[in-house]
C-alpha cells in the first residue's frame, strides 16, 4: 500500500522522531547524570565514541525531521498564497540543511580530533 | 421574567457591514428553550432571520454561535445562559443573512467522504446483516445529525474549509469506513491519505466540545488515522 509523502508517511515520521528524541534525552541524559565526564577531555573522548556519535547523529537527523514536519504544518495552515508559501518552504529547506551539515561538520571533527 | 438579548444582524443587500442589535423579551418561564425566545423575537420583529426545523436537537437547522459558543437554540435551556445572550452565526462561514450561514462548503465536504454504502458484490435481494459487535463500531459515529457546531469551531476548518475536510465529514467517513458492510474501505482511506483532508486536524477537540450530541469527532479522526497506519503497515 502506497502511502503519499504529505499525509499518513509525514505524520508518521514525526511521530517516530519524537519519540526517538525522547529515548536519546533519556539514556543520552541519564548516561550524563550516572557517569559524569570528569574533564572537557574525558567528555570529548565519549562523545567521540562511534555508538554515541551515530546515536546522536540520528538525534539530529530526528530534530530536523521533527522541525520540517511541524513548521511546514504552520505554513500549510497559515500561508495561503503560493509565492510566499514557496519562498518560505525554500528557506525553511536550506535552514534545515545547513544546520544538518552543521552537525555532521562538528561530529565528524569530533571523530577526526578525538 | 425578562431577559436580554444581542443578536447579529446583517442584511448583504442593504447592510454595509454587520451590526448588534440589542432585544429585550418578557414573559420568560423556566424550562424554555433558546428557539422559543428566537420565535417570539421574530413575532416582534419580523426582519429577524434563523432557521429551524424539528425544534428537539434532531435535525440540526438551528446552530449557531451561543454566547461565543456553537450549539443549537432549540436544546439550549435560556435558564444556563448569561445575560445579554449574544447571538452570532456559526463562525467561519459565509453569512446569507442575520444568523443563516452558507453551508454549501460544508455539504460539499460532506459528500466528498461518499457517505453511501458502497458495494463490489451484487446486492442481495435481502438485507445486509451485520454481528452485534460490527454494528457495535458505528455507535458515537451514526448519531451525527449535521448540525455544522463542529466544523465551525474548528480553526483548521476555518483556515482551510476548502481542502480540510472537518470534524463533521471526517466522523461520516469513519462511520463508513467502520461499517462492516462496506466494500471500499481501502479506496476510502486512500483518498483521505493526502497534507489536507484528514491532516489538517491538529486535535484541538473544539468539536468534541460543543457537539450537542456529545459526539467526539476527534477521536474518528484518530480512528481513520490509525486505519491508515494499519493498512500501510
Amino acid at each position: 500500500m502506497s502511502r503519499r509523502a504529505s499525509g499518513l508517511r509525514a505524520w508518521l515520521w514525526q511521530r517516530l522522531s519524537a519519540i526517538y528524541m525522547v529515548l536519546y534525552l533519556v539514556v543520552a541524559g541519564g548516561a550524563l547524570l550516572l557517569w559524569p565526564p570528569v574533564s572537557f577531555d574525558d567528555w570529548r573522548a565519549s562523545v567521540a565514541t562511534p555508538l554515541a556519535s551515530v546515536t546522536t547523529a540520528l538525534f539530529f537527523g530526528s530534530l530536523l525531521m521533527h522541525a520540517w514536519v511541524g513548521a511546514r504544518d504552520v505554513l500549510i495552515d497559515y500561508v495561503r498564497p503560493f509565492a510566499p508559501r514557496l519562498l518560505l518552504f525554500v528557506l525553511l529547506g536550506l535552514m534545515l540543511i545547513g544546520s544538518g551539515l552543521w552537525i555532521l561538520k562538528i561530529l565528524y571533527f569530533l571523530q577526526m580530533d578525538g | 421574567m425578562d431577559m436580554r438579548f444581542s443578536i447579529y444582524r446583517y442584511n448583504p443587500e442593504t447592510d454595509a457591514e454587520p451590526c448588534m442589535q440589542d432585544y429585550q423579551l418578557s414573559g420568560i418561564t423556566s424550562g424554555m428553550m433558546l428557539l422559543d425566545a428566537l420565535k417570539r423575537l421574530k413575532a416582534q420583529d419580523e426582519t429577524l432571520a434563523f432557521r429551524s426545523s424539528c425544534g428537539e436537537g434532531v435535525c440540526g437547522s438551528d446552530g449557531m454561535n451561543i454566547n461565543g459558543r456553537n450549539g443549537l437554540a432549540c436544546i439550549t435551556p435560556l435558564a444556563t445562559l448569561k445575560q445579554p445572550v449574544a447571538l452570532r452565526p456559526l463562525p467561519g462561514m459565509p453569512v446569507i443573512r442575520d444568523l443563516i450561514v452558507d453551508l454549501d462548503n460544508f455539504w460539499r465536504q460532506y459528500r466528498e467522504v461518499q457517505p453511501w454504502l458502497v458495494r463490489e458484490d451484487p446486492i442481495p435481494e435481502v438485507e445486509l446483516r451485520q454481528s452485534p459487535q460490527d454494528r457495535d463500531r458505528l455507535d458515537g459515529l451514526y448519531e451525527c445529525i449535521l448540525c455544522a457546531c463542529c466544523s465551525a469551531s474548528c480553526p483548521s476548518y476555518w483556515w482551510n474549509p476548502e481542502r480540510f475536510l472537518g470534524p463533521a465529514a471526517l466522523l461520516q467517513a469513519s462511520r463508513f469506513i467502520e461499517d462492516s458492510r462496506d466494500q471500499a474501505t481501502e479506496a476510502r482511506l486512500d483518498r483521505l491519505d493526502d497534507a489536507y483532508k484528514v491532516f489538517r486536524c491538529h486535535t484541538i477537540m473544539n468539536c468534541a466540545d460543543v457537539c450537542p450530541k456529545g459526539l467526539n469527532p476527534s477521536q474518528a479522526i484518530g480512528n481513520i488515522r490509525q486505519r491508515m497506519l494499519k493498512q500501510f503497515v
